[in-house]
């Protein structure tokens, strides 16, 4: 839906349009000049080219709920609430609005704020991208500002429901990843061979971002990210290939605490492994690598979409996690049918917590404290889905699914975890989506 | 697959019995375009014509829309809207703007070297090339 469409009489306009092509180039205002710099077959004319500003908007309402009261269920790990047995409004649900510009066919200006539940800064933390892309050439974008980072299938338009299959995201693979954005800078570039697109991107930057924690309530996280990703587009087919290496630059206030706790010379006095512990529970300057492989095939009546990821991570508190999901439906007219399937298991390395010399209630709370930190960020599940998707109208699409799912020993990190006591081994869950594009 | 034969078989039947004409403005010296080629220019895979220029897709917003995707990417309207999604909303690319009918696409063609839409074939004039017609 357009807004607003500038008059035709814009700001390129006063060059009238039957000057040669070369004479007008050299006229141009600065924005097209630019575009110069690289010698590709420019558009016949910049005074053609109205400038437009559109608005446009996604968004989800979403019920879900579960058969237990002893885990919450969560859409990602930036969620501090969950849904249990009684029902929910807040995991699925969200509104994006989006803003662009197109100020000439070089120049885009576009941004991005989607209203939705998580443990960060509601204003700040949900405006998901805000950025100036420049197109030098047909075949090539820079981006610079607040981006999406493009990881995986979905991952930067994964609040968008209307855009997928499912209900949400796969939850195997999507839910360990809170971030959805950095400021920084990408380019991508688009080789065409034949019927074949292959779109090649690298990117780098910095993300500041909160996320719930298991000792306090949110923790205020950040790190740089510098990464590649590659897209190859053929026919039906889609594959994808994706890494990036991301360093912590920061110590969450709660373990800075902890940590500030074990250096006290008298803690340390009856408790000799203090300075393994430290360094065990630091955050900043720990690395975390992320690999990604997806395939997707979709003719119109079939779809197929398969995405596996490793992360590799050197920071204990956040143990490597190998994860992967497939999905297959198919379409019959406006309705389509659907399963997935999803695993992801932490590598497990148990941090031995030693005990104290002396077992005071306090050295006893602080013990509890570094365990949780260290050995309580486990991931042990694995689901199988069933759902469908309904094409109300164009841009509206009805989804049910329910998910059962088997929740191992190792952890239950992705869920909302009671303070204390047994969590189930399998829970079911049910969701009723309405998505929207406008 | 279905969708590679309908691109061969419309590629080599080339202008018969149509019914949607593609076009683009005088000034653009191609001759014309297969399927594939429409397709890949209106779904923003290429920016631009197999002779290099630069090419603007101007879309409809009538219902002659739903018709010429599902001839063109053998796709209905709500999958090509998923697939647009897909692109807006994550801020790679834009979507062809929709113009209200024939007689708007058919101006801004005549008014734009860069251009290429689609019209009711009974609409064509001398005033724009016509590359393909799709039944």
């Amino acid at each position: 839906m357009s807004l607003v469409c500038f008059e035709q009489t814009g700001r390129c306009a006063i060059f009238g349009r039957k000057r040669p092509l070369n004479r007008n180039i050299r006229r141009y205002g600065i924005l097209c000049s630019l575009s110069l710099l690289s010698a590709v077959s420019l558009p016949a004319s910049c005074e053609e080219f109205s400038p437009t500003l559109s608005f446009k908007g996604f968004g989800t309402v979403g019920i879900s709920g579960s058969d237990t009261e002893r885990l919450g269920f969560r859409r990602d790990i930036s969620q501090n609430q969950g849904v249990t047995n009684n029902a929910g409004f807040d995991i699925d649900s969200r509104l994006g609005l989006q803003l662009d510009a197109e100020l000439n066919p070089y120049w885009h200006l576009g941004a991005q704020w989607v209203a939705r539940s998580h443990a960060g800064d509601f204003i700040e933390q949900n405006l998901d991208w805000a950025f100036l892309r420049w197109s030098p050439s047909l075949d090539t974008d820079i981006r610079v500002g607040r981006l999406g980072i493009d990881q995986f299938l979905l991952s930067d338009y994964r609040n968008v429901g209307y855009a997928y299959l499912w209900i949400r995201p796969p939850h195997e693979f999507y839910a360990g990843l809170p971030v959805y954005h950095f400021d920084g800078a990408d380019i991508s570039k688009k080789i065409e061979v034949g019927s074949t697109f292959l779109t090649v991107k690298g990117f780098g930057g910095y993300t500041a971002y909160d996320a719930p924690s298991v000792v306090s309530g949110t923790e205020s996280l950040a790190s740089v990210v510098v990464g590649f990703s590659a897209l190859l587009e053929y026919e039906n087919w889609k594959a994808r290939l994706a890494y990036n290496w991301t360093r912590n630059v920061q110590d969450p206030k709660s373990l800075g605490q902890l940590s500030q706790a074990l250096n006290d010379p008298s803690v340390a006095a009856l408790w000799p492994d203090t300075q393994s512990l430290i360094d065990a529970l630091r955050v900043e300057d720990t690395t975390i690598q992320f690999s990604s492989i997806g395939l997707a095939y979709d003719d119109g009546v079939w779809l197929m979409q398969f995405e596996g990821s490793y992360i590799d991570s050197d920071y204990s508190g956040y143990p490597s996690l190998a994860s992967g999901y497939l999905s297959g439906g198919r379409r019959f007219g406006k309705l389509t049918l659907y399963s997935l399937f999803g695993i992801a298991e932490t590598l497990h390395k148990h941090y031995e917590v030693s005990q104290p010399l002396l077992a005071v209630p306090q050295l006893v709370a602080l013990r509890d404290g570094v365990e949780r930190s260290l050995n309580q960020n486990g991931v042990d599940e694995k689901s199988v889905s069933l759902g469908l998707r309904y094409e109300v109208y164009e841009n509206v699409a009805l989804k049910a699914q329910w998910s059962h799912f088997w929740l191992g020993e190792n952890g239950t990190q992705f869920w909302i975890e009671p303070q204390n006591g047994a969590t189930p081994d399998t829970v079911n869950v049910w969701s009723f989506g309405l998505d929207f594009i406008f | 697959m279905k969708s590679l034969l309908l691109a061969l078989f419309l590629s080599f039947s080339a202008v018969a019995q149509g019914e949607i004409a593609v076009i683009v403005n005088p000034n653009n010296d191609l001759e014309q375009l297969t399927v594939k080629q429409v397709r890949d220019i209106f779904l923003g895979r290429a920016r631009a014509f197999p002779n290099g220029k630069f090419a603007v897709p101007v879309d409809q917003t009538t219902s002659i829309r739903t018709y010429f995707y599902e001839q063109v990417a053998a796709r209905p309207i709500e999958q090509i809207n998923a697939y647009w999604a897909r692109l807006i909303f994550a801020g790679r690319s834009s979507p062809p703007k929709q113009l209200e009918d024939d007689e708007a696409v058919l101006q801004a063609v005549k008014n734009n070297e860069d251009m290429i839409g689609y019209v009711d074939k009974n609409r064509v004039d001398d005033d724009v090339r016509l590359l393909l017609l799709i039944p």
